[in-house]
């Protein structure tokens, strides 16, 4: 866990948000502080934490420069949604929960020949997506966490998921342990903890 | 590649973007303080100027006879990318696209230029003019001469005269209650060209991104002119919402804009999600807002700052008849043209837009 600082004044865009952008992609840093010239830089560094889920708060500088601050939970998760800004996605969620989690576990459809099972979890995703259902969450754990890997044929239709407004979440320690840290979002990163807490939280629980 | 400023003190020679502060058409005055600046000037109207000032029409029309008339246009701004022949390009194409949004034919352009001589060797100059001269010779019009100035940043662009039959002009008022409105390229440039000098970009969508914008609105218009279409503009720097606003306050109508029909350039929005969106896109938003309805709980802010980004080398907004609008989007498809329907008119309140 670390702090970061940055002077990003006389910077022309995208000078600022990518300084900013590349200090967040390193999960292990926690907070940010950065100065800027001006309501731009203020917006669009408001976006990007939104998009790392992580609380902004802006104060104005005598010099009429701002700092901004950038601060993410260790559990990375909810944003606090107190910069007016930060609207849409969160809410647009909890007002369509459907109380429905698929959890994967691993990263085929259950037991059998291996290609065939891993072409049938493609399906399963598909078919679910096509039919308009939308889990509140779609979690994986153990090798499921490689559904998740860039070349798998899975990626794109859970990141259409997560587009519609659906959690796709990787447990962390399993990421950790297949090397796939490289390949997955760290926003998208979950714990231990907080998949318990889903799928006590949720009404029903498919997991194939 | 892009390279961040550190990169750049190692390199021999600026590159082309490095002393430009807003690039391509981010670079446009905004509407408003146009509109201020424009309103204290004494204007000469003959009868037969068609198109002036007043509707913030693409470019100038004078009818010379009752089966010709003149149009005239100039558009130029600093460079958006750092390879000086693809600037070059973009550039033309945007300029001539001012011509084509009017229905017109380009005959003869001017090379607007200026440059940092002491900066960039002439071969960069010759670039920039050779990608110009690339799609001039495209478009069939002349290229008849031009202007270069010395300056701080280098700048291109053209001034295009061309012609059309006065019958035949497609201006921003012409749209009817009802019309489906077709936008003939994807949108989000602006986000697109920043997150591209971020190096967020893959070189596919890099490559497909600089390709659109290179590309010429002649084929668009040449499809469109088959079809009884109402009114047409191009999308440049007030973004789709704002062109889509002048076109319906042109037409005293109101607007919807389906915003999942808005055809995006790939990765972007994923890169305006993240806060790589220029200055403009803002200015373009505080002029606007106020007449654009939307609910913030349906349609992502992402998608909103993508509706108001300045776009560069824009498709052609075509509005027509709902059955022409099938066959034309089906017959621009047929010709390769990322063309789709993203709203219609209707009869609200005259000059607003609700996004749906």
């Amino acid at each position: 866990m670390s702090k970061k600082e940055l002077d990003l004044r006389g910077l022309t865009c995208p000078q600022p948000v990518l300084a900013t952008k590349k200090l967040l992609d390193d999960a292990s840093v926690q907070e940010v502080r950065a100065i800027v010239d001006d309501q731009i830089n203020v917006n669009n560094l408001t976006r990007l934490a939104n998009y790392f889920r992580a609380q902004i708060s802006v104060a104005q500088k005598n010099d009429s420069s701002y700092l901004v601050t950038i601060s993410r939970s260790a559990q990375a998760d909810h944003g606090d949604a107190q910069a007016e800004q930060i609207q849409q996605s969160q809410l647009q969620i909890d007002k369509a929960k459907t109380g429905v989690v698929v959890f994967l576990t691993k990263d085929m459809f259950g037991e059998g020949d291996l290609e065939f099972s891993r072409t049938l979890i493609n399906l399963f995703l598909q078919t679910i997506y096509e039919s308009g259902q939308r889990p509140d969450a779609i979690l994986m754990a153990n090798t499921g966490v490689k559904l998740m890997a860039k070349a798998n044929s899975c990626r794109k239709v859970l990141d259409d998921f997560r587009e519609a407004g659906s959690e796709v979440l990787a447990c962390g320690l399993c990421v950790e342990f297949y090397k796939l840290k490289e390949e997955i979002p760290v926003n998208q990163i979950t714990s231990m903890f907080n998949i318990v807490e889903y799928l006590f939280a949720c009404g029903k629980v498919l997991s194939p | 590649m892009t390279k961040t400023s550190d990169d750049r003190q190692s390199e021999q020679l600026p590159l082309l973007t490095a002393s430009v502060k807003a690039q391509g058409c981010a670079a446009k005055i905004s509407s408003s303080a146009l509109f201020e600046m424009l309103a204290g000037l004494k204007l000469v109207s003959p009868k037969e100027l068609i198109c002036g000032i007043e509707n913030f029409e693409d470019a100038a029309v004078y009818k010379i006879s009752d089966d010709l008339a003149i149009v005239q246009t100039v558009d130029f701004f600093p460079a958006l990318v750092d390879d000086p022949y693809i600037f070059g390009q973009i550039a033309a194409a945007n300029a001539l696209s001012d011509v084509y949004a009017m229905g017109a034919k380009p005959i003869l352009a001017l090379n607007v230029l200026c440059f940092p001589a002491c900066d960039y060797p002439p071969e960069t100059m010759q670039e920039i003019l050779r990608g110009g001269a690339s799609k001039i010779a495209e478009s069939g019009a002349a290229l008849a001469g031009g202007h270069s100035i010395s300056a701080s940043e280098p700048i291109y662009g053209l001034s295009v005269c061309g012609l059309v039959h006065p019958d035949k002009i497609l201006t921003n008022s012409g749209g009817k209650n009802g019309d489906y409105l077709i936008l003939t390229k994807p949108i989000g440039s602006g986000v697109g060209l920043l997150a591209q000098k971020a190096g967020l970009l893959s070189k596919s969508a890099s490559d497909k991104l600089l390709q659109s914008l290179t590309s010429l609105n002649a084929r668009a218009l040449e499809i469109a002119s088959q079809y009884d279409i109402h009114g047409a503009t191009d999308i440049t720097g007030f973004g789709l919402i704002g062109h889509v606003l002048e076109m319906a306050r042109g037409s005293k109508l109101s607007a919807s804009i389906e915003a999942k029909a808005v055809p995006i350039y790939s990765e972007v929005e994923d890169a305006c999600a993240q806060g790589f969106i220029p200055a403009s896109a803002y200015t373009n938003r505080t002029a606007y807002q106020e007449n654009v309805l939307y609910d913030h709980n349906q349609i992502s802010l992402a998608l909103i700052d993508l509706l108001y980004d300045p776009q560069t080398s824009g498709g052609l907004l075509l509005a027509c008849e709902e059955n022409q609008a099938h066959a034309l989007l089906a017959d621009l498809l047929k010709n390769g043209l990322e063309a789709s329907v993203i709203g219609r008119f209707d009869g609200g309140h005259p000059g607003t837009i609700s996004i749906v």
